[in-house]
């Protein structure tokens, strides 16, 4: 059996208008692979086609051309979906339902029976410390609360691969600190994880190997430990990286060059 | 499916939806029967009520729900919350089947509760009756016998001859269907009826003169049925129910037309020739049922369209923005309720543009589509204290409540499983 997760190969995405004529070309032949046990992180700027590449790899779009398979499975079918879990940009609950019914909602379309969906809610709960919190309905939650208990429908399934979407996007630090503790405890258990973000500081702390996209094409990429290892400032060796990839590929002008 | 049903329903009723709808339905209870004006006697008022009060709660519960309906997949998609459903590995069709199982629900509730509420403003209605028309051939079946002729006769004008033939039949069809019998004074007619109803006790004749034309005439004579008969004399009522007494033989009168089984023979005994459609004026009436089974068969019918209707609305929604589904439903409805007359009204000469006969075409086809729906009037049937029939409610419930909403769920299914779900960023 394959110790690939996700393959991709030559995937190409292009935004089409109503006449079908084309208006953006978000992905433009990316290959990767991502094996069992990594933390992978998927950097770019803003429009660099991180989020059109995920929600291909999710099979919520269909690539223009090319393959994304999911533990050697079309992303669409039933065995792929049932091991993968996800938290989106941005947390989307359903205002009306509780902390604990969102849960139980999300293990319920993952299959779970109801013993062992309550279970896990209330374990996931305790979890992301919403236990206090479990019976509030969503919509007075803050940015943050919400963020958890998105985090913990992602999780109750136990998934296999996770593909986390900005993670610690509206978190404080201290929120932030632990979605990074989290992402680690679940790495460490042998979850395999995908994850897109800004913060490259934090991206350097939990990813075991990074692809940098731009203008929907990978520029660069490879173990985080190789990447620090060969910067001179190892603080900022993925920031480094990530600039000079990005300068080399011609998507920043180097900096104070622009006069 | 367990689960998206929980989720719909939480919806409606943490939405206050279900709310609504109940206190509408107790407010229209509550206030519409002091609007209600009848002719004075019970069953004028009974009449004006169903129609006034259970009318007015399905109507706007039918709409709600629709509404409903057409909000769910739309809304879960516009707010990014559809691509957190089909990424796992629930069945799409058990997501579709739980929201529908929800919306059938608070339909469920709504007009039970109008049923409760009805049984306690109507006191002692009296039972439905089963309706008989007379066991006439199809109209379909007489226009093509009016059309072989038609075509046989030499005095015929050649563009009839060439006309399309579905447009002449449907022409004569109508004509058949609006058929008047003339019964000058004096003479006689027979209509055949169901055998069945020689081993009824109880019938009374109805005879109706409600046209768009005012075609009322004075109805006076003797009605016979098996050995049953009843004079009738009318000059006001535009609906007259003729009860038929078990009595002596009325003297024999000759017959216009010899039927075969039980008929139904009417002598004109006034002054003034009567004239009849045999297809539209005429039924006789058999006690059924009391009003209460009647009214829980309506509820069932009313149910089945909100199944249906629902059903629609998701589909709707699992391909369209919800201000189009809303709207696109609403059309697709008022399409449904105008087709029949529009159907029948214009006939195919009128296509002679091509708006025409795009108009017609999408007419035609909602038509086809909602007429087995359509067909069921239950505010109607209730008011007019005609029996719904077992076999008829049998027939709308699978059709029109179970065979159309699973094959509506089956491709709002394949939609929301196969539509992108992403924005472009």
């Amino acid at each position: 059996m394959s110790d690939s997760v996700i393959e991709i190969s030559g995937l190409r995405k292009t935004f089409r208008d109503f006449w079908f004529r084309p208006v953006a070309e978000a992905v433009n032949g990316i290959d990767l692979t991502v094996e069992r046990g990594d933390v992978f992180g998927l950097l770019g700027p803003n429009g660099s086609g991180k989020s059109t590449t995920i929600k291909m790899i999710l099979g919520l779009l269909t690539p223009t051309s090319g393959t994304v398979r999911l533990f050697g499975l079309s992303p669409r079918s039933h065995a792929a979906r049932a091991r993968l879990g996800y938290l989106p940009e941005l947390s989307y609950l359903h205002p009306f339902l509780t902390a604990k019914e969102t849960v139980l909602y999300y293990a319920g379309l993952s299959e779970l029976d109801g013993r062992t969906a309550k279970a896990r809610a209330d374990e996931l709960l305790e979890q992301v410390g919403l236990k206090e919190q479990a019976n509030r309905a969503v919509g007075g939650f803050s940015k943050g609360m919400a963020r958890r208990v998105a985090f913990a429908s992602a999780l109750v399934s136990r998934p296999e691969l996770l593909i986390l979407d900005e993670p610690t996007s509206g978190l404080d630090p201290i929120g932030t600190r632990e979605v990074k503790e989290l992402i680690g405890r679940l790495s460490a258990d042998g979850m395999t994880i995908l994850v897109t973000s800004h913060q490259l500081f934090d991206m350097q702390d939990v990813c075991s190997r990074v692809a940098i996209l731009s203008h929907g094409k990978v520029v660069g990429g490879g173990r985080v430990a190789n990447i620090v290892e060969a910067a001179a400032d190892k603080r900022h060796a993925l920031e480094d990286y990530f600039v000079s990839r990005l300068q080399s590929s011609g998507a920043v002008q180097r900096v104070g060059s622009e006069t | 499916m367990k689960q998206s049903f929980l989720l719909a329903w939480r919806a409606l009723v943490r939405g206050h939806v279900l709310t609504l709808l109940l206190v509408a339905t107790a407010l229209a209870h509550l206030l519409l029967p002091a609007l209600v004006r009848s002719d004075g006697t019970a069953e004028g008022w009974r009449e004006m009520f169903v129609r006034a009060v259970p009318g007015t709660t399905y109507a706007f519960t039918v709409i709600a729900i629709l509404a409903c309906a057409c909000g769910f997949f739309a809304q879960e998609r516009e707010r990014f919350r559809l691509s957190l459903t089909v990424v796992r590995p629930a069945s799409a069709v058990g997501v579709a089947f739980g929201k529908w199982l929800a919306l059938c629900l608070v339909g469920v509730l709504v007009y039970s509760f109008t049923a409760v509420l009805t049984l306690v403003h109507v006191p002692d209605p009296p039972p439905c009756m089963h309706h008989f028309a007379p066991t006439l051939p199809s109209p379909v079946e007489k226009a093509r016998e009016m059309m072989d002729e038609y075509l046989a006769n030499p005095k015929t004008p050649e563009f009839v001859k060439k006309a399309p033939r579905s447009a002449v039949l449907r022409l004569l069809t109508n004509k058949e269907l609006d058929r008047y019998d003339v019964v000058r004074s004096g003479e006689s007619i027979s209509w055949p009826f169901d055998a069945s109803l020689e081993n009824a006790t109880n019938m009374l004749v109805r005879v109706r003169f409600a046209t768009q034309f005012d075609l009322r005439s004075p109805l006076e004579g003797v009605f016979t049925l098996g050995g049953f008969s009843a004079v009738v004399s009318n000059k006001t009522q535009s609906v007259v129910n003729v009860p038929l007494k078990r009595g002596e033989k009325v003297e024999r009168v000759e017959r216009v037309e010899k039927v075969e089984g039980l008929e139904l023979k009417f002598t004109n005994t006034g002054k003034e020739l009567v004239m009849l459609r045999p297809r539209r004026d005429l039924e006789v009436l058999v006690p059924a049922d009391s009003f209460g089974m009647n009214l829980a068969r309506a509820v069932v019918q009313m149910l089945v369209v909100t199944a249906l209707l629902s059903a629609f609305g998701l589909f709707l929604s699992s391909a369209l923005s919800r201000p189009v589904a809303v709207f696109t439903s609403l059309v697709t409805v008022a399409v449904a309720l105008m087709a029949p007359s529009v159907v029948i009204q214009f006939p195919d000469e009128v296509e002679t543009t091509l708006s025409n006969k795009i108009g017609l075409l999408i007419t035609r086809t909602v038509y086809a589509l909602t007429s087995t729906a359509g067909e069921m009037e239950p505010v109607s049937a209730l008011a007019t204290d005609s029996c719904i029939e077992w076999g008829e409610l049998l027939k709308c419930t699978l059709v029109s409540g179970v065979l159309l909403p699973l094959l509506l769920l089956g491709a709002t299914a394949f939609i929301v499983r196969r539509k992108p779900l992403a924005d472009h960023s």
